[in-house]
């Protein structure tokens, strides 16, 4: 039987920097106000080119829902762990605060939070995606930076996009090999 | 092999022993750690401590490090003398014991209060081990040797119902998985993806020596304590092959340490080389110059190499001031590999970098106080041995 596989295709170039994702993964996840709490950035790179003709690209990104997962390797308690739809979460409640994962993870994508007291982490919003909606910060974007969908099938976007277009994917040299595709 | 027997009860009150000032201030750092204590459990961790979402892992994890290899070192330095004959450690082995089981209590410490939730620790390693993970194994090794330290303590304490056999199987297994549990501890490092200056086979062996090399300080400063600087001549044989073996230790750091820092530099791998440049140059460099270098390696070394390690107290303040060193050492394995962050610091990143490029991290007032609480344990429990119990082993 196919299994599904999720996965985000990001067109970086269509990033306004609004920030809509951060705000909508901050309310729909209920992600606590703070500098080190964030679940998804959205990064300015460095102004490219020589004056005038200058231009800054922005790079929304998040846990990159790796296949080949750091994080839930060096867990001792299997409370990272990954879906069969190839997400990857945290039991909070197996969560032994020990940190590994964070040390572990090439994206820093993991922050403890007070108020799970575990380790806290993107879920590309888990619990919306039985209902069949997408991940808040995908539907949230008013310029379509973010596509979600299923690698499996080959008529959905993600897997249209991917083979249409050129695409990179962050640390390749770290092997973890993400669910997250950045379009060139 | 000595002949000498004289039996002596278990428990005895040794007025020589300067004990009450290492009692006293053993309780004092028990008092501050306490309030620390008190102040995580209503605060919780991430108000009291300044570790970061870029640097994780902090000072309790170094100091934990610091205390547990430091035990398996003397457990390796026990084992010598039970299971390979080494007379010489052998005619120590009841402070080695007592001193490996109580500076695994203080690590214990420290890895108690840096893990956010040790009870659960302790269930979901039953219910829901992840084989793969290496803390599971280092959480193992560690059980296994405190268990072992427990049945050594039992022994040297009882020596007329233990066999020889027995004490050199117990004495094996104490050296053998005292080892293994500490380099399985370099492991938990090099599997990090993320953290390329910890990967490869370096850590684990460096962790071994310079382990074994602490317990061997750790028995010369004690000594030179206990004795008032006057060590008794049936042990100075013992005390100056301790020297020879941490003249040798420190050697073979030298060794480990250069070439490191030649690979690192001469590749340039993304990670460990900026971490190798944060201790060369960067925000670690006095820590790394004075502390690593200076007290760990150079000092001692002299130290040993000029008295021929035949100077009992020079041998003392050798290993006091390599003690210091190696915590340095310690501190700065933790702390450099996390420096490099995982992303740039650029606007809108959330990571928060100095000019350098570098993460930051300084301990909190709340850690040291934790930290703290590790002497106190030791202190205090060492020295109520030394105080009430006899320490003297018996020659069998």
């Amino acid at each position: 039987m196919s299994k599904k596989r999720y996965a985000i295709v990001l067109d970086t170039k269509k990033c306004l920097n609004c920030k809509a994702c951060t705000v909508a993964c901050k309310f729909e996840n209920g992600v606590p106000v703070g500098d080190e709490t964030y679940r998804i950035w959205v990064t300015a790179l460095p102004l490219q080119g020589e004056y005038p003709n200058l231009h800054q690209e922005y790079q929304p990104s998040q846990c990159q829902h790796c296949e080949n997962t750091p994080c839930a390797s060096v867990c001792p308690t299997h409370a990272t762990y990954k879906t069969e739809e190839g997400v990857v979460l945290v039991d909070y409640d197996k969560c032994i605060l020990c940190k590994a994962c964070m040390t572990a993870c090439p994206y820093d994508a993991r922050f403890v939070s007070e108020h799970h007291k575990a380790v806290e982490k993107c879920t590309m919003c888990y619990h919306r995606l039985g209902e069949g909606r997408e991940p808040a910060c995908v539907e949230t974007c008013p310029t379509k930076v973010r596509v979600f969908g299923d690698l499996n099938d080959p008529n959905s976007k993600v897997s249209k996009l991917l083979a249409s277009r050129g695409f990179y994917q962050l640390k390749p040299d770290r092997n973890t090999r993400p669910r997250l595709f950045y379009l060139k | 092999m000595a002949a000498h027997v004289e039996k002596k009860s278990l428990f005895t009150l040794n007025k020589d022993i300067p004990a009450y000032p290492f009692i006293i201030l053993g309780l004092i750092l028990l008092a501050i750690g306490g309030i620390a204590v008190l102040q995580v459990l209503l605060k919780g961790h991430e108000a009291v401590y300044g570790v970061t979402r870029e640097v994780p892992w902090g000072l309790l994890i170094a100091t934990y490090a610091y205390f547990v290899i430091t035990s398996t070192g003397l457990a390796f330095i026990g084992g010598l003398g039970h299971a390979f004959g080494y007379e010489k450690y052998a005619k120590m082995s009841r402070r080695i014991v007592v001193m490996a089981f109580v500076i695994l209590l203080a690590g214990f410490t420290q890895i108690g209060m840096e893990i956010g939730h040790p009870i659960r620790l302790m269930i979901y390693l039953i219910l829901s081990p992840n084989l793969r993970a290496p803390i599971v194994w280092m959480g193992v090794f560690y059980s296994i040797e405190l268990v072992i330290l427990a049945i050594e303590l039992y022994m040297v304490f009882n020596p007329d119902k233990v066999s020889h056999s027995a004490s050199a199987v117990v004495g094996f297994f104490a050296l053998l998985v005292g080892t293994v549990a500490t380099s399985n501890l370099g492991y938990v490092f090099g599997s990090l993806n993320a953290r390329p200056f910890y990967h490869g086979i370096y850590f684990s062996t460096f962790l071994v020596i310079s382990g074994i090399t602490a317990g061997a300080a750790m028995l010369m400063l004690i000594h030179n304590i206990v004795y008032k600087g006057r060590i008794p001549s049936d042990l100075e044989d013992s005390m100056t092959a301790l020297g020879k073996l941490m003249g040798l230790g420190i050697g073979l750091m030298i060794f480990l340490y250069f070439w490191k820092i030649m690979s690192s530099l001469y590749t340039e791998p993304k990670g460990a080389y900026e971490a190798v440049l944060a201790m060369l140059k960067g925000p670690l460099s006095v820590n790394f110059w004075i502390g690593e270098v200076g007290l760990a390696v150079v000092l001692p070394l002299l130290i040993i190499v000029f008295t021929k390690a035949r100077n009992m107290k020079a041998l003392g303040f050798a290993g006091f001031i390599y003690m210091i060193g190696l915590f340095f050492t310690r501190f700065d394995f933790i702390v450099a590999g996390q420096l490099p962050p995982m992303r740039a610091g650029y606007e809108g990143s959330g990571v928060h970098t100095t000019i350098s490029g570098l993460a930051h991290y300084s301990p909190s007032a709340g850690e040291w106080m934790i930290f703290a609480l590790g002497w106190g344990v030791f202190l205090f429990l060492y020295f109520a041995a030394e105080k009430y119990l006899n320490l003297e082993t018996e020659h069998h």
